[in-house]
């Protein structure tokens, strides 16, 4: 016995320095032109992917009004569904933050149709929204790198184990 | 190995090859771990159980053979297993084993999520996505064999906020 288990060795540089870039990139791209004038190329936007983004954000923002639809449609999905709902609402908020010029305002909600009030029929309506949402994800984070790419994929996964539990 | 799907404006240089071959080292020993380590799961699970420990042996097998395949074709030398592993807890229940295997899991979502950041080639950040999607949909199940609640995580790899 030798080696320790697991060794993710570079989630310590991860967190300090990507993430911080991600988060921050919000307000420090909008004032440089989305070009990415700290230098660092990896955490440079294009104009594309500021919309990019910005259609992620909509995505999300149809998952948080996904959770609220079957929350009040199917109130006895209240004990299974409120955790969930939160960690969806935490994905917006990092999202946002790492979307240049998003200001967080659009009012959310699902595009298609509303919520059954059977709570069976609603989880299956729920899973729906979900996967679509964690494809969607998956499909547009190798479009980004570095930290936004990083905060993409670890959604699209979120949303992912989501759709397997409510499976 | 430029797949010429890139940064959008940029080819990849040298040192971002580096940097994304690096990470996909770690991602490499991640999975030497898990496949050592559902060998330590399997043997605490009931007979009845093993099916899912088989799956997800063989998925890190494949995953392995992709990333040996990877950077043997970069003339990056693989990083072997190592001769052993030391586990974090015992595990002598069925709850240890699907804790350990929750371990095992977010070590490797860790480590996929260092690819995504630090991969300058689409293709593998296509591989990563997908990897980690894979890592989290069978970490819910052993989170929720493991009792935690909820079985599921906002961010999977990233560090708590």
């Amino acid at each position: 016995m030798s080696g320790p288990l697991p060794a993710p060795p570079a989630a310590g540089t991860f967190s300090r320095r990507s993430l911080l870039l991600a988060t921050l990139a919000g307000t420090a791209l909008v004032s440089t032109g989305c070009t990415g004038s700290s230098g660092d190329v990896t955490d440079a936007v294009t104009p594309a992917q500021v919309d990019r983004l910005a259609v992620q954000v909509r995505v999300q923002e149809e998952v948080v009004a996904g959770y609220d639809q079957a929350l009040s449609s199917a109130p006895d999905l209240v004990t299974a569904l409120t955790p969930l709902a939160a960690q969806a609402l935490a994905q917006l908020d990092r999202l946002r933050a790492a979307a240049p010029g998003d200001t967080g305002t659009t009012a959310a909600a699902t595009s298609g149709t509303a919520a059954p009030t059977d709570p069976a029929e609603a989880r299956v309506w729920l899973r729906g929204v979900v996967a679509a949402s964690a494809a969607a994800h998956a499909e547009a984070c190798p479009e980004f790198t570095g930290g936004r790419a990083a905060l993409l994929g670890s959604i699209a996964a979120g949303l992912r184990g989501q759709d397997g539990l409510l499976a | 190995m430029a797949d010429g799907t890139s940064s959008p404006s940029t080819s990849p240089t040298a040192t971002d090859m580096s940097a994304e071959d690096a990470a996909l080292q770690d991602a490499l020993a991640a999975v030497h771990a898990a496949i050592w380590g559902y060998g330590v799961v399997g043997a605490a699970l009931p007979p009845e159980s093993r099916d899912a420990v088989v799956a997800c042996e063989l998925a890190y097998l494949d995953l392995r053979d992709q990333l040996v395949a990877l950077l043997s074709a970069r003339q990056v030398e693989p990083v072997a297993d190592e001769p052993g592993h030391t586990l974090p807890f015992p595990v002598l229940s069925p709850v240890d084993a699907a804790a350990l295997a929750v371990v095992l899991e977010e070590g490797a979502s860790a480590t996929w999520t260092w690819v995504l950041d630090q991969a300058s080639e689409r293709s593998t950040r296509v591989l990563a996505v997908a990897a980690l999607s894979a890592a989290e949909l069978r970490a819910v199940d052993w989170r929720a064999l493991a009792g935690r609640t909820p079985p599921t995580s906002a961010f999977p790899g990233l560090p708590q906020a």
